[in-house]
């Protein structure tokens, strides 16, 4: 009997298809019966709202994707660092004695605050935009540490071992200051201060550093004062009170802060590093170091994800001056003690809300003041404050009185950066809490409050510029399908159908929350694309574009792909390189699909309009009568075609004029569309101990068109997941000197396989007329509102409130009991 | 200190020193598929299959590994010639960073090595030490039942003449 193992011989079909590894499902260009009817009949779009095999898949299954980490082979006198970081919470260093240390054999180099090679000047991590919007207060290595786990000396030696070795010789004295760990006390005027404004270069409105305030701002649209005055003599107006606190999140990023850093044959700076902004760590270390941009260059290679976590330029200073002071290749790799600590984390917040509403449920005024925690250091401070109040507010952008009042403190805690949501997940927990607040006070069902009030298509939104000075117009909003995910999330969620557990202790309900984000930093954003056709009619796209593992690189070849009557598959995306690549300001702010997207898009146009041309030459037809599709150029007057690999090799090779086919194109907009999102929880909640399970979560989003749905799906499970995370597993806890006490994943305790409840993602389409294909963001929005609709599930189920995150059964517990 | 190993079926001696973990010897030989991510046991992003058991390489001790028969991701399939669980990861969308997935891939190896047909609480539970920050686990869970699927069929496809038989089966007259 003949033996046939088929799944063997299947699946060596060429890599990446629209549908399984076997290539079933992938219409095979080359023997594609091209007639214009069947053209027509498959429509236009092909590559874009497809599930295109995600471009580095089969990499990542076989081990061979390389991340920062897996380049140190190719430095063979690789030296390996390792940071002394600060064991007390503020103080000075009075001495480092760093003999013992550099008698270490195979110790290359150690550095300390007053070494040549260490910048004095201070510079901020964060990865933003030009000019930086957050004040400049760090140093690469600190003489004055303000939290445990500030840089004072680093070390590069031949291993790893070595260098801790190293790092445990270096004697440091310290004189030790009083400490502040609460952002409330370090605003008291007896508080120990933790900054000189002297050492810092700071552009923000409100500081006071004498009061530990990095920056404080608000802002006002309509009469807020007046409104509660009203309020205060109107029966049929109520007024809501609620207040709100958030802890510490850890992105537990999987691949660790690392970065190699060397001086290359051209005796240029090169880092291969795990960033999500190459460019801007490019131009912050040219800004630090004082060396010309054209002699660093920027590598990002695959990225163990970031999540905002590598949206802070840390690992690459220290890395970049131990590789200067040691005249080798340089790498330092972050531990997960350091990710818990030293690296960037979600800021923590506190929020008061009161407001005004109608009988009817109509909201009358919005008063909501927050004060967040930036750690000791500043980066995304202003800025990701400011988005506690401005990303969730323009969901109730109607509300004619709304003001916003936002101070950023320091502590001797940990530094807060960017983090997916960016702020927005702190806001959203308070203003969907508190609009179930108002359901509860007026007997209302919270869906339909919300629905009285929520923002719609068409509507021109102000409360996204409420911080903004003399922004008297808003932006309109032009797809909006938030009350589709509120209908499909019902339903999924059996709304009002849910069964009471049989035993009486046991309570079941569902809650709600929506949510909106935007798509890039309006204004503040610019992406770029340089698209070239080689002589097989494959193509080579360059984009800023950071891949970090969210498929950006896939949802680029289907535009290109889309535009050019390609296949995904014959567009080769090269990842993000300061040299090669057009500029970008990085993966943040969901911004990549929406502004990157939009300059592939017209890139590829652009290339399209050039192969245009050389078919009309080997077609002998007006360009004005082709058509791209299915892999080739055909004529809608007489149908005849040429293949783009006709086109390719023509082009270069041909008897004709040759040219190369290449085109490029830059983007930037004032536009931000808000993608919308309605999150649904089915909770269980035993009264006798405060014990929860979450029955399932349900995320329902408007993306615009979807431009992957698999990677679109992956996006609203992973953020739900984090949302999660925020709601029932976040907080750092601390000894009381400041120093943490969660060092390893088991100490956090994100959530596993076996304790995430389901879920369930729905993607409802609108299109966005400003979008490529359609299409807004979707990373970051679903990651508002597990907390939210976690908290007024168990609201409706046991009617207790918990507004203090993390939500835990002892907190329930208590709450009861306090009942 | 010499390690004779069979790596990925083939005998190797590598080198290593007395502190060195299993994780450090293999990437430091060029097995860099299996990935650092915190070196405390907590991730499981290192874990590889040593004499037939999915244990987390940074917690091993290299100098106890000798005479072992190890296996990494790279002794799977190849990007031409996935193995079905490979096969299954990529065709499910199952992963997004990708730093958890060799890991992942070599623990679902062994489960459905000892349990080849796992409903969906077996597979949390296996997956339990397998930490992904990206993907919620939904897909992954997916992915896991799927290559269930295709190595019950491969079981299947080796008996089978090609008549069309099972599901997924080729009438190849």
């Amino acid at each position: 009997m003949a033996v046939v193992v088929l799944t063997v011989v299947t699946i060596m079909s060429k890599p990446r298809s629209t549908g399984t590894t076997d290539g079933s499902d992938s219409a095979d260009q080359t023997t594609d019966d091209s007639s214009a009817q069947s053209r027509a009949e498959n429509g236009d779009y092909h590559s874009v709202s497809t599930r295109d095999e995600k471009d580095d898949a089969r990499k990542i299954v076989t081990g061979e994707a390389k991340y920062t980490s897996d380049y140190a082979s190719d430095f063979q006198n690789l030296a390996h660092a390792k940071v002394l970081r600060s064991d007390i919470a503020h103080g000075v260093v009075t001495d480092i004695d760093v003999t013992a240390a550099e008698e270490v054999d195979g110790v290359y180099a150690v550095l300390t605050p007053s070494s040549g090679e260490i910048p004095t000047k201070p510079y901020t991590s964060a990865g933003q935009s030009y000019p930086e919007p957050s004040p400049r207060d760090l140093r690469v290595l600190e003489k004055n540490p303000r939290y445990v786990g500030d840089p004072i000396a680093a070390v590069a030696a031949k291993d790893v071992s070595t260098a801790n070795t190293a790092v445990e010789r270096i004697d440091v004295t310290y004189d030790e200051y009083d400490a502040v760990f609460d952002p409330i006390e370090a605003m008291d005027t007896e508080a120990p201060q933790i900054h000189e404004p002297d050492d810092i270069e700071n552009i923000l409105p409100g500081a006071d550093y004498e009061r530990n305030i990095e920056a404080q701002v608000s802002g006002e649209i309509g009469d807020v004062d007046a409104a509660f005055d009203n309020a205060a003599s109107n029966p049929d107006l109520t007024v809501v009170n609620s207040e709100w606190e958030t802890p510490y999140q850890s992105h537990c990023v999987p691949e660790p802060h690392t970065t190699i850093a060397h001086r290359d044959e051209n005796n240029r700076y090169h880092l291969i590093t795990s960033t999500q902004v190459p460019y801007h760590v490019r131009r912050q270390l040219a800004h630090l170091f004082e060396i010309p941009i054209r002699d660093i260059r920027v590598t990002k290679p695959r990225i163990g994800a970031g999540f905002g976590s590598k949206q802070s330029m840390v690992t690459e200073p220290i890395t970049l001056a131990l590789s200067m002071a040691a005249d080798r290749p340089v790498k330092l790799e972050a531990t997960r003690y350091e990710e818990f600590h030293a690296m960037r984390l979600r800021r923590p917040s506190r929020v008061q809300l009161r407001s005004v509403v109608s009988d009817e449920g109509e909201l009358e005024a919005i008063d909501m003041s927050v004060v967040s925690n930036s750690g000791a250091y500043g980066p995304h401070g202003m800025t990701a404050s400011g988005a506690i109040g401005k990303k969730p507010l323009p969901l109730y952008t109607h509300t004619p009185n709304i003001r916003l009042d936002v101070t950023a403190v320091h502590t001797n805690l940990p530094i807060a950066g960017a983090f997916r949501g960016y702020g927005a997940p702190q806001g959203h927990f308070a203003v969907e809490g508190h609009m179930d607040d108002i359901a509860a006070e007026l007997d209302m069902d919270p869906i339909e409050l919300r629905r009285k009030n929520l923002i719609g298509e068409g509507d021109i939104d102000v409360a996204s510029k409420i911080l903004k000075d003399g922004s008297d117009y808003g932006r309109k909003i032009h797809s909006c399908g938030i009350e589709e995910c509120i209908d499909r999330g019902k339903d999924a969620i059996g709304w009002g159908d849910i069964e009471q557990p049989d035993a009486d202790y046991l309570h079941r309900a569902c809650g709600v929350a929506v949510a909106t984000q935007g798509s890039g930093v309006p204004g503040d954003e610019l992406g770029a694309a340089h698209i070239k056709m080689n002589e097989d009619g494959s193509f080579i796209l360059q984009t800023g574009a950071v891949d970090i593992g969210t498929g950006a690189d896939t949802v680029m070849s289907q535009i290109a792909a889309e535009v050019l009557g390609s296949r995904p598959e014959d567009i080769v995306v090269q990842p993000s390189d300061t040299d090669i690549s057009p500029f970008d300001y990085g993966a943040y702010a969901s911004s990549t699909t929406y502004i990157t997207g939009q300059a592939v898009m017209k890139a590829a146009e652009d290339a399209r309009e050039q192969l245009l041309e050389v078919a009309s030459r080997l077609l002998d037809e007006q360009p004005t009568a082709l058509s791209v599709g299915q892999g080739e150029v055909y004529s809608t007057a007489t149908n005849n075609s040429v293949s783009l690999k006709e086109i390719g090799h023509g082009s270069i090779y041909g008897d004709k004029k040759r040219v190369q086919v290449m085109g490029e194109a830059s983007h930037s907009t004032d536009e931000s569309p808000p993608p919308f999102g309605a999150q649904f929880v089915d909770v269980t909640v035993d009264e006798r101990t405060g014990e929860f399970e979450i029955n399932e979560l349900v995320h329902a989003v408007d993306c615009g068109v979807a431009i992957n749905p698999d990677l679109a799906e992956g996006q609203v499970t992973g953020a739900v997941h984090m949302s999660y995370d925020l709601a029932v597993r976040s907080g750092l806890e601390f000894e009381e000197d400041g120093t943490p006490t969660v060092k390893r994943f088991h100490d956090y305790g994100p959530p596993r396989t076996s304790d995430q409840p389901p879920l369930t993602p729905i993607l409802v389409e609108t299109h966005e007329p400003t979008g490529p294909f359609g299409a807004k963001s979707i990373a970051e929005v679903p990651t508002n509102t597990v907390p939210p609709a976690l908290s007024n599930a168990i609201r409706r189920a046991v009617d207790v409130r918990i507004n203090e995150l993390p939500i835990t059964a002892e907190k329930i517990k208590t709450a009861l009991d306090d009942r | 200190m010499k390690l004779n190993l069979t790596l990925n079926d083939e005998e190797v001696t590598l080198s290593a020193a007395q502190s060195d973990s299993l994780l450090d010897v293999l990437r430091r030989s060029g097995y860099t598929g299996t990935n650092r991510g915190c070196d405390t046991g907590g991730c499981g992003f290192c874990t590889v299959i040593v004499d037939g058991d999915a244990i987390k390489s940074c917690l091993q001790p290299a100098f106890k590994m000798d005479g072992a028969t190890i296996e990494t991701i790279e002794g799977l399939g190849t990007q031409d010639d996935l193995h079905p669980i490979q096969a299954a990861f990529v065709d499910n969308a199952a992963l997004q960073c990708g730093f958890c997935i060799p890991g992942m891939i070599m623990r679902t190896k062994t489960l459905l090595e000892s349990n080849p047909d796992p409903n969906e609480n077996e597979i949390r539970e296996a997956l339990y030490g397998n930490f992904c920050r990206c993907t919620g686990y939904e897909k992954i869970i997916d992915a896991v039942q799927d290559a269930s699927d295709r190595m019950k069929t491969d079981v299947n496809s080796a008996v089978c003449d090609g008549c069309g038989c099972f599901d997924g089966g080729d009438n190849n007259e």
